[in-house]
């Protein structure tokens, strides 16, 4: 009886220690698909391996719906300890003042000195302080199928706004066959491309605003390029693409229908996936009659929510994530930009032909000049929105192109840019 | 023998006249209690679940709660409802809201009676028959908008596809880049799905006639159309109103297959009151405030309609 007790007493011992010794770390992502959470569950093994005694336990809600979930849980300082951060979360998360300064992490970092340009700015990209890890680049640039195009004795991608017209017209029957590969849905990053590269002075702070501080869209530059945006729709897109999102953009490219199209580089992974090597090849966005073109640059990362009671423990985490192995694997089979250099230098996937139009935009950053939208602007959300509803009236012919930018002016206007 | 009697009286202290209210009150009010019992779980889970959501959401339209501010939350008076009476969309989306309704809940009407005359009369497989027809109203709505998105997607959709093959068009029609094919996309997969229940509903009123009325009927020389009319349809007439009402109440609060197949567009033609709240949650920087507003619109509306009905087919009941 008394052996039964204590074997009782030394069980119940044994199992209060590992109850207490274990961590929990709630993490959070907000680009959730299928592959990406087997992707950064891989990871999060590894580093369970390492760490005996830490769980981590990843919520993945829906796409459509995570920027909401994340913002609610934060605003109710629901348990958290890792919550990823794109950048359009960014200033509405340190406005709320839930997110915790990871200055004193990352200038003890050895990551940190290995990041490409950029990367530094868009860590600080709020109150120049650095809230986030970041683990990857998106910057868009020009897919092209160079077997269809051949098939119409077209060599090579378009390299301005002009040729790239020409090409899509001249492929466009109506009816199998279109050029490029329209957003209708959500098309913020696309007709801001198209527009902004009628400018040749885009202030690199704020892409909409010319380096004189004037609002782009009261220029007569800003008229050409929405003209033209729309004439691409007209001319040489399919007409339901008002109404594409990102699956249909990519499945129409993959068929073939439209073998242009702009994408972020996590395109890459299912293009990989659905089709074979080379099929598909990418070059610099075409420049516009300014003679340059504007990409953003997009930027993901970990950030630490500031009432997290596990703080040291996630940063090892981010950390462990963001070494060259992990953030490699992460971004080949994701499908993004790796914000360490050395993965450019060591992995040769990085250096293929897949990201041959990375790698000449890079490399020339006055034609490719890199701006960021005001995404620290209270009402960013809402033009979001306004912006789509617009270009939908737009193709619809509900509307002219110049009450258009009227609208987009006085809307910049009242926000205050 | 007075003593016997108080003994008597003792031992059974309520037989005495003066004591009987008293004992059917506590009997009643034991009992009451008991039913309150009873009741408690229900209250609280319909009070968790509906009553508390609606009182804080009617509070939180007359509030400036967005996820950003929410620890300046303040009272803000009618603005939420001013920005969105005073939208320039407000008209439009209005309208919408009543199209999507109005011809959703009409077709799945005559579609459900239809069927239901149908089936009244027993016939071989009349059960799998049944399940066939029923199984849309067990799917999800998020998940049928998407499947239905892609049958008629203009490039790729199967829908173009046979009519391309049949040779009843010539170059696939962009459902969702027309605002009126649009709305009518929305429209007819709602009523796929909606009219199986209507069809449920009328069955079981059906079921529930007498056969000697018809028989009555049929001696008296009514024919079909007349039997319908003076027999079948005064009799479901009381089930017809109050699945028409159900269907109206549940139409106007579903989003869920407008979201998933054009998120309200091409250029809001398609967007309803409840597609526009959350709209307004995902696009306004989570501004549950002003989304509360188009809430307690949406009730507002609701409640009128519903007194309405009542009013209107009682009248007409009595008049009979």
């Amino acid at each position: 009886m008394r052996k039964t007790l204590l074997a009782l007493v030394l069980l119940c011992v044994l199992f209060t220690s590992i109850l207490f010794s274990n961590t929990t770390l709630r993490m959070i992502q907000v680009f959730a698909s299928p592959e990406r959470t087997k992707i950064i569950e891989n990871i999060i093994e590894k580093f369970e391996a390492l760490k005996p005694g830490v769980k981590i336990e990843l919520i993945s809600p829906p796409y459509e719906t995570a920027v909401s979930k994340v913002n609610i849980m934060m605003s109710n300082e629901e348990p958290l300890d890792i919550v990823e951060v794109s950048d359009w979360l960014l200033s509405g998360l340190v406005s709320m003042g839930v997110l915790e300064n990871l200055e004193r992490y990352i200038t003890r970092s050895e990551q940190a000195k290995y990041w490409v340009d950029g990367v530094v700015e868009a860590a600080r990209t709020v109150n120049n302080t650095a809230y986030i890890m970041p683990n990857a680049i998106y910057v868009k640039t020009l897919f092209y199928r160079p077997d269809i195009l051949e098939k119409y004795n077209i060599l090579g991608a378009p390299r301005s706004m002009g040729e790239m017209m020409a090409i899509c017209q001249y492929i466009t029957n109506g009816r199998d066959q279109y050029g490029y590969s329209y957003r209708g849905i959500d098309p913020v990053n696309f007709m801001d491309l198209v527009l902004c590269s009628f400018f040749n002075d885009i202030d690199p702070a704020c892409m909409y605003k010319t380096t004189s501080g004037k609002i782009i869209f009261e220029d007569p530059r800003a008229l050409e390029g929405l003209k033209f945006y729309i004439e691409l729709y007209h001319k040489a897109s399919p007409k339901d693409s008002i109404s594409w999102g990102f699956d249909e953009q990519v499945n129409a490219f993959v068929s073939g229908l439209t073998p242009i199209l702009f994408q972020d580089p996590d395109t890459t992974a299912l293009l990989n996936y659905l089709l074979t090597t080379g099929v598909y090849k990418t070059a610099p966005l075409p420049v516009g009659p300014g003679g340059k073109v504007y990409p953003t640059f997009g930027f993901g990362g970990w950030g630490i929510p500031s009432y997290s009671k596990n703080k040291d423990i996630a940063w090892e985490f981010i950390e462990f994530f963001n070494l060259p192995e992990n953030a490699a694997y992460f971004c080949k089979e994701y499908g993004a930009l790796p914000v360490d250099s050395r993965i450019y230098e060591s992995d040769p996937y990085f250096g293929s032909a897949v990201f041959d139009g990375w790698a000449a935009m890079f490399d020339d950053p006055v034609t490719y000049q890199i701006t960021a939208y005001p995404i620290d602007n209270e009402l960013w959300g809402e033009w979001f929105r306004l912006q789509g509803d617009i270009q939908e009236r737009l193709l619809m012919n509900r509307m002219t192109p110049e009450r258009a930018l009227q609208e987009f002016t006085n809307f910049w206007k009242d926000a205050g840019i | 023998m007075p003593g016997s009697k108080q003994k008597k009286g003792a031992q059974a202290p309520f037989s005495s006249p003066e004591m009987r209210p008293h004992h059917s009150l506590k009997k009643k009010s034991r009992r009451f209690f008991f039913l309150l019992a009873l009741f408690i779980p229900t209250f609280s889970v319909i009070g968790f679940l509906t009553i508390y959501p609606t009182i804080r959401g009617f509070i939180l339209s007359f509030q400036n709660y967005t996820v950003f501010n929410i620890r300046r939350i303040r009272y803000i008076g009618l603005q939420n409802y001013e920005r969105v009476l005073q939208s320039g969309d407000f008209g439009l989306i209005l309208w919408n809201t009543f199209v999507w309704i109005f011809f959703s809940v009409l077709f799945q009407m005559l579609l459900g009676l239809g069927l239901a005359l149908l089936m009244r009369k027993p016939f071989k497989g009349r059960g799998i028959y049944a399940g066939f027809v029923f199984y849309p109203w067990a799917l999800s709505g998020f998940a049928i908008g998407l499947i239905w998105r892609w049958l008629f997607d203009g490039s790729f959709g199967i829908i173009n596809d046979i009519l391309i093959r049949l040779g009843i068009i010539e170059r696939g029609i962009s459902f969702f880049s027309d605002p009126v094919l649009a709305m009518v996309a929305v429209i007819t997969v709602n009523i796929w799905y909606g009219f199986p229940f209507f069809a449920i509903m009328i069955l079981a009123a059906l079921q529930g006639i007498p056969q000697d009325v018809y028989e009555s009927a049929w001696m008296d020389g009514a024919n079909p159309i007349n039997t319908f009319f003076k027999v079948t349809l005064p009799f479901i007439r009381p089930v017809l109103i109050n699945t028409v009402l159900l269907r109206v109440i549940w139409v106007m609060n579903y989003p869920d297959i407008i979201y998933a197949m054009t998120r309200g567009g091409p250029a809001k033609a398609t967007e309803i009151l409840s597609v526009y709240m959350i709209n307004i949650v995902f696009y306004e920087n989570n501004n549950f405030s002003k989304a509360s507003a188009v809430g307690v619109i949406i009730i507002s509306i609701l409640m009128v309609f519903t007194t309405f009905t009542y009013l209107v087919t009682n009248t007409k009941r009595m008049e009979l």
